[in-house]
């Protein structure tokens, strides 16, 4: 049994830092300016398949690994500009409505650039083989994945808490107003925080690609997961989509071990429990977002 | 617009719809989509009470429209279910669908209420899709239209006399959805959507009218999508998924959120709209987005919406009118005070 389980464990774990990673994107972005960026998804495939190509031509993983991301972000920062800033003073349904378009257009476009079928993306030959541990063996990339995401998360912890900058940001979840009275900015924090949210994406994008394959839906395929990591960790809680995540990639493996069927069914029950007994989520904060 | 006005359009609309078998050869259009259209815009309707007049952003509709159509799926597949039986069927797994979400959907508001809907309406679509055994699968299910099962009729409809049908259940949905609008019940609605927390203040217990409207708009798209699987004899499991929800939402505003007969005008474009691209190019998708995108940034209001803006001043000073959020004239943005 625990020969079946343990790596089953740890598999979840991983996908539990995916959808961790995505989440606190979303809800970064969701946090400062109320958009639920339905093309997140769609951010994620792009910065894989930028890695794809990147590989293909002949640059390093490694480099891929950062540049990648940072094209999507690019992007990211023109969509953000041009398309979505309008929106930031109308209900922010609009803007679900617009990136939920753009998700539609990219994956379409996607499809005509690398081909409807999935792409493989190799990790590097440095992260190939699994290191045993007895009684069960890891696979070196997934061990990577889970160092690349930890220490991701925590620059961001570190980046909102200790940086001006990062307390820039939260004040102005807090109060846009006031902190654009006292001289920030805001046209820039939105810009910036957009692109931050895109960077995780982009990162956990790439990784991804090496680990569930590339295709023009694939991030998408991440995305819902992402919702619910937000909704059962609280919406405003880089703590709470950690935690949320962890939980649904935890619940996702143990379920496709027991009952394949119910694997994805099973993350709604989780979220549909914690809404019974915590609406807010299980770190949300209240009045936020209502 | 005055009584007797809405009175004349309606009948025009509604008389140019029961010609459409004859004149939608002219333009080599099949009758089958024109049903569709009605379908889609019942759907597109279920959307207009949530979102639209409640400012709930509704977008997990596709589960109760696919509810329908596997309801009715289902009961013809496994117990033989006559024509009306299986549209009931459906249409109450759709009401059940709701009854089971409604006390999760209504724990929360705003964008929370949109972002809930997506997540919890994606339970029906991984059923559909995982339990192989009942559903298909990905595959879907085929069924055959089965006789209408009324004593001494034993005939099942054909593409046109099931237009005429469809055009039968659509305008009685209309006439009870610009009942329900313009009842007490609507107008409090309305009143949440402009201002819940001063509805609250008046002593209406809201989570009770938003439950209700939750239902009948389950009950509105669970009919709709019985009748489109028995349109098309076939459900599949992306009837009940989110990108479905996210079309029925577009088909609303682009005709124009909040009035009568704006989604059969989205309804109109989409499906049609559909059709010939998707004959032309096999990039429909691509089209499809842009419209979001365009629609969302150039006219929000929709067209009716965007039309009565244009309109001179006169005309518009019916916006002040409490009875022009019923109006297709008056615009509205959506979404208000949530």
């Amino acid at each position: 049994m625990l020969e079946h389980l343990a790596p089953q464990l740890f598999n979840g774990l991983v996908l539990g830092a995916f959808y961790a990673i995505v989440g606190i994107g979303l809800s970064l972005i969701m946090n400062l300016t109320g958009t639920i960026n339905m093309a997140h998804g769609s951010f994620m495939t792009l910065a894989g398949y930028l890695a794809f190509t990147m590989i293909a031509r002949g640059s390093s993983f490694w480099f891929a690994l950062i540049a990648a991301p940072l094209v999507a972000v690019v992007v990211g920062v023109l969509v953000e500009r041009t398309l979505v800033r309008p929106l930031y003073t109308r209900e922010p349904f609009y803007s679900l409505l617009m990136t939920f378009g753009l998700s539609l257009i990219a994956e379409e476009v996607y499809r005509l650039i690398w081909g409807a079928n999935g792409v493989p993306l190799s990790a590097p030959a440095a992260l190939s083989g699994a290191v045993s541990l007895g009684f069960m063996s890891f696979p070196v990339y997934r061990i990577f994945i889970a160092a690349v995401l930890v220490v991701a998360i925590i620059a961001l912890a570190l980046f909102l808490t200790r940086t001006r900058f990062g307390l820039r940001l939260r004040a102005a979840v807090q109060d846009t107003e006031m902190i654009a009275a006292l001289g920030t900015n805001t046209q820039l924090l939105y810009t910036v925080n957009f692109g931050l949210g895109i960077f995780l994406a982009g990162l956990a994008g790439v990784l991804a690609a090496g680990m569930l394959g590339l295709s023009p839906t694939s991030g998408n395929a991440l995305l819902m997961p992402a919702f619910v990591t937000v909704i059962i960790g609280g919406m405003g809680s880089l703590f709470g989509s950690v935690v949320g995540g962890l939980l649904i990639g935890l619940a996702i493996s143990l379920t496709t071990l027991f009952v394949p069927a119910a694997s994805e069914v099973a993350m709604y029950v989780l979220m549909a429990a914690v809404l019974l007994v915590r609406p807010r989520g299980l770190f949300g904060e209240e009045g936020i977002f209502g | 617009m005055n009584g007797r006005q809405e009175l004349v359009t309606s009948v025009a609309i509604v008389a140019l719809l029961a010609l459409a078998p004859v004149l939608s050869p002219l333009v080599h259009l099949d009758i089958s989509i024109v049903s569709e259209v009605l379908l889609f815009t019942i759907a597109a309707m279920s959307v207009n009470l949530l979102l639209g007049y409640t400012g709930l952003p509704a977008f997990g509709n596709a589960a109760y429209f696919g509810l329908g159509a596997y309801g009715a799926a289902l009961s013809i597949t496994y117990w033989h279910a006559a024509f009306f039986e299986a549209i009931l069927l459906g249409t109450l797994a759709a009401f059940l669908g709701a009854l089971l979400l409604g006390p999760f959907l209504l724990r929360r508001r705003g964008i929370y209420f949109g972002l809930l809907s997506i997540a919890f309406g994606q339970v029906f679509y991984f059923i559909a899709y995982r339990f192989t055994d009942v559903t298909g699968g990905e595959d879907g299910m085929n069924f055959p239209r089965p006789p209408i099962g009324i004593p001494g009729l034993h005939v099942s409809l054909q593409q046109t006399s099931f237009y005429y049908f469809a055009l039968l259940v659509f305008v009685l949905i209309v006439l009870a959805f610009r009942t329900i609008v313009r009842s007490p019940f609507g107008r409090t609605l309305i009143a949440i959507r402009q201002n819940e927390a001063r509805v609250r203040y008046l002593g209406l217990n809201t989570d009770r009218f938003i439950f209700v409207a939750l239902l009948i708009s389950a009950t509105m798209a669970g009919i709709g999508g019985a009748l489109f699987g028995l349109l098309i004899n076939f459900a599949y499991p992306l009837m009940l998924d989110w990108h479905q929800s996210g079309d029925f939402v577009l088909t609303m505003i682009l005709g124009g959120a909040a009035t009568v007969w704006g989604p059969l005008v989205g309804g109109f474009i989409y499906v049609i709209g559909k059709d010939i691209i998707s004959t032309i190019t096999p990039l429909w998708q691509i089209f499809l987005g842009a419209l979001f995108v365009v629609c969302v940034l150039g006219f929000p209001r929709g067209i009716l919406g965007t039309l009565a803006a244009l309109r001179p001043q006169k005309a518009r000073s019916a916006a002040l009118d409490p009875n022009a959020a019923f109006d297709p004239h008056a615009p509205v943005e959506i979404g208000r005070g949530v």
